[in-house]
């Protein structure tokens, strides 16, 4: 052991540089393998705690109607099932409405509490987190108080059932299962002389909050859809809503899952990358010092000896630089973790984590080990004599690439050529890196296109089914309303599609989000139906196909659906919907009406364009009147959301950009370093020859280029191929399982381009080095 | 290496094709009616119910309508199964029509399975076909080259390795570098180059000692044989010692002892020689002059100069050799002087020859009387117009012995307008 | 009187080192004329090489100027030195310095074409001076491992010479080979200095300075004394002696 310390001691010192490049790359690979383990081990659990905490339910059912008799036959269901632990029946209001959120708005079902009530439930408690000295006024969930528009003192206008109602904000609270429109019912806590008012003007009707804990959470679906059965088969006029454990889990993680991937993609090549690197240093340090190992090897030492010292020089500076690249994930966290918070609306308090961090030292230290163990091998082999004599390395059977007598090319390109052409291993670490910077610029390309400068693909896959106006009509004025909008020269197009639940599958099955249209061949989004096609008759239905796939279903297979009577129908094709995380089909209109009916009906609308949205609402009020039960600006809602990825986005953009720079200049720093080195003597006698260091500088950056060129032309080929799929793969959790962004091919090339461009310059910049070397040195070397 | 992946490859192919024979045995052969296809004929033909023509062929299916009675309304093609019976026989899919909740007809979808296997029967044989074609080749070209690169080889080795051992080591091997064997031949070739160097260099070497230890003994053999023989005649003297007298014998002893003196002195010498050094007795305490660069005087000229009544002048690049040190009091004394006495503007001038550089400083002090010049540069010397100025007329005098030390020099006369004194740096390397 | 090619005026060159400052070349005058094959000998550590480099704009001195022709090479910067290179010194070294990497043609043409783009001319003139050092063709392409030391240094020779520089610098060419390979390559260069080639060449081997026609013996960084021997005859009794005399004078 003693020994092997000296010799890895020794060989520290000699390469400085090298290692200097290699902690580089190990701390970044380590900071962010620490980064994903910590996001991906502990901040979901966050959620439980939090949950756990407030006591809060796995299955929120709100009814719209409060009498002794309903809160009774639900205290009776609740009191005999033998699954439930406790639970909670309280008064509330219920109502979809909406204010302004994030340069747009929030539209969501609003479940309305008594402040005091809230906060003393048994179950499903909510918690103030911050609150100002306003006494009178609303509480709003800690999520709508990161953009900073919303803070405790200010007023905000909120939209309930249509009516606008003016409130004062007295702070912000925090709710595990309605705390964010990503769980289908923000909570809103009223002061209780607020609470009144709201109550007797009659905005939101009247409705009960039940809040149930579980045995097993893994069946909150099963017994929201069972509860939710059992409601509605004794009130069939009653309108619910509710959600599971399990759907408010994965909706209110989806940011903290791409986060997470993305983190874990960018470790993975910065990791593979310092791997790369550190297998060619072993490499070129055993061909190197090929003389002194076998003298080494000459005076006892054992190739187990030599291998431990390599062993511990790298293992030892990789678990030294994982300890500070762990630390330096720490000082990353808040900043991720304001960007999450911004998405789970959870607050999270950054803490030391020991699990991620031993697996962060482990993952480095192991891989690295084996690295070097691998690319070492090879001096077991080494026989101290033919070591000396340096074998008969004369007598190689080398091939002139490039001949300069024949060769077309210009002088200073045949000799780029040829550098080129004898460096397999280094072609070989560029091609790598390339592939690896070709996915982050593809991403990156994507991300702009269809995320930043255009949202609409995006919000396609997102949200589904995007349209300027939703309106809500009831049955009965249909007929009217559908005249209405064809008179009215401002709306282009105006289709029905319209969400009601029903359950799919036999015995309790599983509740699905139908969406119901009388011709799919008007919506706008073609592309939510990704195989298959669009049900055309009423026998017909496309289901999800997240769902799908967990069921066993195919194209072709006949399924049960059960409303208030229940069919057969025939699944015709794929859908992939986020909104309810891939529980969804679509149904047409007399395929729904087989076995439910329809009381209000939504409409979605493309108007033209300049039209005011705001303004033509209340031209259809006036005209309809009652008939209509909800005005839905769907542009403000869908940018109110859209924007918190949006920004998530162009930061993970920025950032994956940067990081892939970073990781090109070192790995072109090690290349040329190796190269400068093996090559001296060559250079040497070039310049005595009369090559200029401007000449010499341009032919080493240039014999990378046709490797660069090359690899960056296939990896951009190759990853504009596979980002689609892999971006499913990403977002496979929230139901999306066939992307189908547009590659903005023009972007991506220029920035082909300009890889190659930086890659030429960043490696003309690297080798200048080139300048100390002197001829003279090499002269009186000898 | 080569050979690594040329194994490689095959085993790849082969397991290509295992793996392919095995997806195809348990794939999943069932060739299903595409049921959607088949729900979307089935409405249009019920929605097109009453109509003389039927929607034609939809979703690539070829199928028949039949009415209640069993007639042919029509059909897609000639050639299909045109009753109940033809369809069961056929294995073909017969589905109701039904109009307006009313069974109107029958749909008898044609079965094409039959066209289906044969196609995919097709696709295997020219597919494993193909793969047997590649790995023959491959099999057959590695043949060839094992042939021609490593047992042709071998035999050329053979003969050569019976001639080596022969003794024969003046003909070369042949070798194809192209092959993989050229590198393994060639080292054969470089031991047989080796050995026969080492035999050369081995007689040599035996050679050199030889001549070396001849040289030396005849070297020692010649003092020592003029030893022998004085010791000898030394010998036979005082054998015969009576007869001669005394004086003279007493003579020839003596030259016959200074003769052995002599030589033992030439053998210490030769001794001495080689390990003796003559010893340099230079006690030069004061002066040490070593190189410096000719620029440097511009700093000593510019320390010496504390009046600035002189202007620096361009010096010449050259290496000195000069005591960095004296150089600066020799300059001191000069401008000091010059001060003290004529107290006017000071000209400097440097020039260089090929053997050394002169330092020119010129006063306008009107310089002293001419047979006085020859007396200044000795000791307690001091010229007429020293007056009341302090002084102890060393200055000069040292100053000319540093520049001797130097080996360069200090030249006193009298300028243009007043005293000029040429100080001669010598250059390194003279 | 004879043309002069190359000045020095109080040429010195100091290396530092180790907080000492160490010369080498002390105030050397010097010309050297068209025509001439000057031999620099002395002993090793005398200065010789680092003499050779800076008069050929290979190092830059510390003091003093070096003119070539019109132009004073010593106030180059380090790439207009490498322009001049290319086009007026051709360069011989005991090590040989071929590129690993490149066959011979390659060695010899990566220093033509810098200065000649015509590809065509430059590789005939290669063929003429490598058939002028019997350097059969089959050896064109081989590597520079591949060849015996002669050949090796024979093939510098002709990557020296094909630019036609106004100077071939040589190195103690013959320093790394045996004698019967080491005259095969003092033949070479004395036969292209009868065709008016301008040489200057270092050694400390007395059989190599024979063939010059001026010596200069170089003894502490500074020129010690100098003979002119006259053209080269072979097999000169006369000459060898002139030579050895004037070596004793200087204390070989």
């Amino acid at each position: 052991m003693g020994k092997c310390f000296l010799i890895a001691r020794a060989n520290l010192r000699r390469g400085k540089g090298q290692t200097a490049a290699i902690v580089a790359l190990i701390l970044m690979g380590a900071a962010m393998l620490n980064l994903w383990l910590m996001l991906s081990m502990d901040y979901k659990r966050n959620f439980d705690r939090c949950h756990q905490e407030l006591n809060a339910g796995h299955v929120t059912l709100v009814l719209n109607g409060r009498s002794e008799e309903l809160s009774g036959f639900i205290d009776d269901i609740l009191k005999t099932d033998e699954q439930v632990t406790d639970y909670s029946i309280e008064d509330a209001l219920c109502m979809v409405g909406s204010f302004a959120y994030n340069q747009g708005e929030v539209n969501t079902e609003l479940l309305i509490l008594e402040k005091e009530a809230a906060l003393n439930r048994s179950v499903e408690r909510m918690e103030i987190l911050e609150e100002g000295d306003v006494a009178s006024g609303v509480y709003l969930p800690m999520l709508y108080g990161t953009d900073g528009n919303l803070a405790p003192g200010r007023q905000v206008m909120v939209t309930i059932g249509g009516h606008e109602m003016r409130y004062d904000i007295c702070g912000f609270l925090n709710s595990a299962m309605a705390g964010s429109h990503n769980c289908v019912m923000s909570a809103i806590l009223l002061t209780v002389d607020c609470y009144r008012e709201l109550e007797e003007s009659g905005y939101a009707p009247a409705s009960t909050l039940v809040s149930v804990r579980i045995r097993d959470k893994d069946e909150s679906e099963a017994f929201e859809a069972e509860l939710k059965n059992r409601v509605s088969s004794r009130y069939p006029d009653i309108r619910t809503v509710s959600n599971s454990y399990i759907l408010v889990t994965t909706s209110r993680y989806i940011s903290q899952m791409i986060c997470s991937g993305i983190v874990s993609a960018m470790a993975f090549f910065v990791t593979l990358i310092a791997l790369v690197v550190i297998a060619s240093n072993v490499t070129h340090y055993i061909q190197e010092n090929m003389e002194s190992l076998g003298a080494l090897k000459a005076v006892g030492y054992t190739g187990g000896q030599i291998v431990g010292a390599l062993l511990l020089q790298f293992v030892g500076v990789a678990l030294l630089t994982a300890l500070a690249g762990t630390g330096i994930s720490y000082m990353l966290f808040p900043g991720v973790n304001r960007m999450m918070i911004a998405q789970t609306g959870i607050p999270y308090k950054v803490h030391f984590l020991p699990g991620p961090f031993v697996l962060t030292l482990c993952a480095v230290g192991g891989t690295v080990a084996l690295a070097v163990w691998l690319s070492s091998r090879r001096i077991y082999r080494i026989e101290p004599i033919t070591a000396l004599r340096q074998g008969i390395r004369t007598h190689s059977f080398k091939r002139n690439p490039v001949p300069l007598d024949t060769a077309r090319a210009p002088l200073h390109l045949a000799l780029a050529m040829k550098t080129t052409l004898s460096g397999m291993k280094q072609n070989i670490t560029v091609c790598v890196t390339m592939l690896a910077i070709c996915l982050v610029v593809v991403f990156a390309g994507l991300m702009v296109e269809n995320v930043i400068v255009d949202m609409e693909p995006f919000i396609q896959l997102i949200v589904g089914e995007t349209a300027d106006s939703c309106i809500n009509v009831n049955v009965g004025s249909e007929e009217e309303f559908r005249r209405l909008m064809e008179e009215n020269a401002c709306v282009e197009k105006a289709y029905m599609y319209n969400s009601v639940n029903v359950t799919c599958g036999e015995g309790e099955g599983v509740i699905l989000l139908a969406t119901v249209s009388e011709d799919f061949s008007e919506v706008n989004n073609q592309n939510v139906c990704f195989e298959g096609r669009f049900p055309r008759y009423e026998n017909e239905v496309a289901v999800g196909a997240k769902f799908a796939r967990e069921q066993g279903l195919k194209i072709g297979d006949e399924v049960r659906m059960t409303a208030s009577g229940e069919a057969v129908y025939l699944i015709c094709g794929f859908t992939q919907i986020s909104n309810n995380l891939g529980k969804d089909c679509l149904l047409t209109r007399e395929g729904y009406e087989r076995i439910g009916t329809l009381e209000n009906v939504s409409y979605y609308i493309n108007v033209a364009e300049g039209t005011d949205i705001e303004a033509f609402h209340r031209e259809t009020a006036e005209k309809i009147g009652s008939g209509a039960n909800a005005y839905i600006n769907v542009n403000s809602v869908v940018e109110g959301s859209a924007s918190v990825y949006v920004s998530l986005m162009a930061i993970i953009v920025a950032a994956v950009l940067l990081l892939g720079a970073a990781i090109t200049v070192f790995v072109l720093y090690l290349l040329v370093r190796t190269l400068l080195d093996a090559r001296k003597r060559d250079y040497g006698i070039m310049k005595a020859l009369g090559y200029t260091t401007g000449q010499l500088v341009l032919q080493t950056a240039a014999g990378f280029m046709p490797t660069v060129i090359l690899s960056v032309a296939a990896g951009l080929c190759l990853c504009s191929w596979i980002i689609n799929p892999l971006t499913a793969v990403f977002l496979s959790g929230i139901g999306i399982v066939k992307c189908t962004f547009t590659v903005p091919a023009g972007l991506i090339a220029a920035s082909g381009v300009g890889l190659a461009a930086f890659t030429f310059g960043t490696a003309c910049l690297l080798s200048l080095r080139i300048r100390k070397i002197v001829p003279v040195n090499l002269l009186a070397g000898e | 290496m080569k050979k690594q992946r040329l194994i490689a490859c095959i085993s790849i192919i082969f397991a290509a094709e295992l793996l392919l024979l095995f997806l195809f045995a348990a794939r999943d052969d069932a060739n299903l009616q595409d049921t959607v296809a088949v729900n979307e004929v089935l409405h249009a033909v019920q929605d097109g119910w009453g109509k003389r023509e039927g929607p034609g062929v939809l979703q690539d299916l070829d199928y028949v309508v039949l009415d209640t009675e069993g007639n042919v309304l029509y059909g897609t093609r000639r050639g299909l199964s045109e009753s109940i019976n033809q369809a069961v026989m056929h294995r073909d899919t017969v589905l109701d029509i039904t109009v307006d909740g009313r069974v109107t007809g029958k749909l008898i979808l044609y079965n094409d399975s039959v066209e289906y296997w044969r196609r995919q029967k097709r696709a295997l044989t020219c597919f494993f076909g193909l793969f047997l074609l590649l790995q023959w080749g491959i099999c057959a070209g590695y043949l060839l080259w094992l042939d021609r690169s490593i047992l042709k080889p071998f035999h050329k080795l053979k003969d050569f390795a019976r001639r080596v051992a022969g003794g024969n080591l003046d003909m070369p091997m042949e070798m194809d570098r192209r092959n993989v064997f050229g590198a393994f031949t060639e080292s054969f070739d470089i031991m047989r180059a080796e050995l026969k160097k080492a035999r050369k260099a081995e007689a040599k070497a035996n050679a050199s000692k030889r001549e070396l230890v001849a040289g030396l003994s005849h070297d020692i053999r010649t003092p020592v044989a003029s030893i022998r023989a004085a010791a000898e005649v030394g010998a036979a003297l005082a054998e015969h010692g009576g007869g001669m007298d005394c004086a003279a014998l007493l003579g020839t002893v003596r030259e016959n002892y200074a003769q052995i003196i002599r030589k033992s002195d030439q053998i210490s010498g030769l001794v001495n020689n080689l390990f003796t050094a003559a010893l340099e007795d230079l006690e030069r305490l004061s002066v040490s002059p070593g190189l410096m660069e000719s620029r440097e005087l511009c700093g000593i000229l510019e320390n010496a100069d504390y009046l600035h009544r002189g202007r620096l002048p361009e010096i010449p690049d050259c290496l000195l050799w000069a005591d960095r040190f004296r150089l600066q009091q020799v300059f001191d004394n000069l401008f000091a002087n010059s001060y003290k006495y004529a107290g006017t503007q000071i000209r400097v001038e440097a020039c260089r020859d090929s053997r050394c550089l002169r330092v020119t400083v010129e006063d306008e002090g009107g310089g002293v009387r001419e047979e006085e010049l020859p007396l200044l540069k000795e000791k307690f010397r001091r010229g007429q117009n020293a007056g009341k100025a302090e002084g102890a007329g060393l200055g000069l005098y040292i100053s000319d012995y540093f520049m001797r030390e130097m080996e360069g020099g200090l030249l006193v006369e009298n300028g243009e307008k007043g005293l000029r004194v040429t100080v001669v740096i010598s250059q390194g390397g003279r | 009187m004879r043309e002069v090619l190359l000045k020095t005026e109080g040429l010195s060159k100091s290396f530092s080192g180790r907080g000492t400052l160490q010369h080498v070349l002390k105030n050397i005058d010097l010309e050297l004329y068209r025509g001439d094959f000057t031999v620099i000998m002395g002993a090793s550590g005398a200065g010789k090489s680092t003499l050779l480099y800076a008069l050929s704009g290979m190092d830059t001195p510390s003091l003093g100027r070096i003119t070539f022709g019109d132009r004073v090479i010593s106030e180059l910067d380090s790439d207009a030195l490498a322009v001049f290179r290319r086009r007026a010194c051709g360069f011989v070294f005991q090590q040989v310095y071929l590129i690993e990497g490149m066959s011979v043609m390659d060695n010899i043409l990566a220093a033509g074409l810098l200065v000649n783009r015509d590809r065509k001319a430059l590789v005939r003139r290669a063929g003429e001076l490598l058939r002028a050092v019997d350097i059969p063709e089959e050896a064109w392409k081989k590597f520079p491992s591949q060849l015996s030391g002669g050949e090796a240094q024979r093939v510098g020779i002709v990557r020296g010479l094909i630019n036609s520089p106004q100077i071939l610098f040589a190195d103690e060419p013959t320093g790394a080979l045996n004698s019967q390979t080491g005259l095969d390559v003092l033949d070479t260069i004395t036969s292209f200095n009868r065709q008016g080639q301008s040489v200057v060449m270092v050694t400390h081997d007395m059989r190599s300075a024979r063939r010059g026609n001026r010596i200069l013996y170089l003894k502490d960084g500074a020129v010690l004394g100098e003979c002119d021997l006259g053209k080269y005859v072979p097999g000169d009794r006369e000459r060898h002696e002139k030579l050895s005399a004037f070596l004793k004078e200087m204390g070989w």
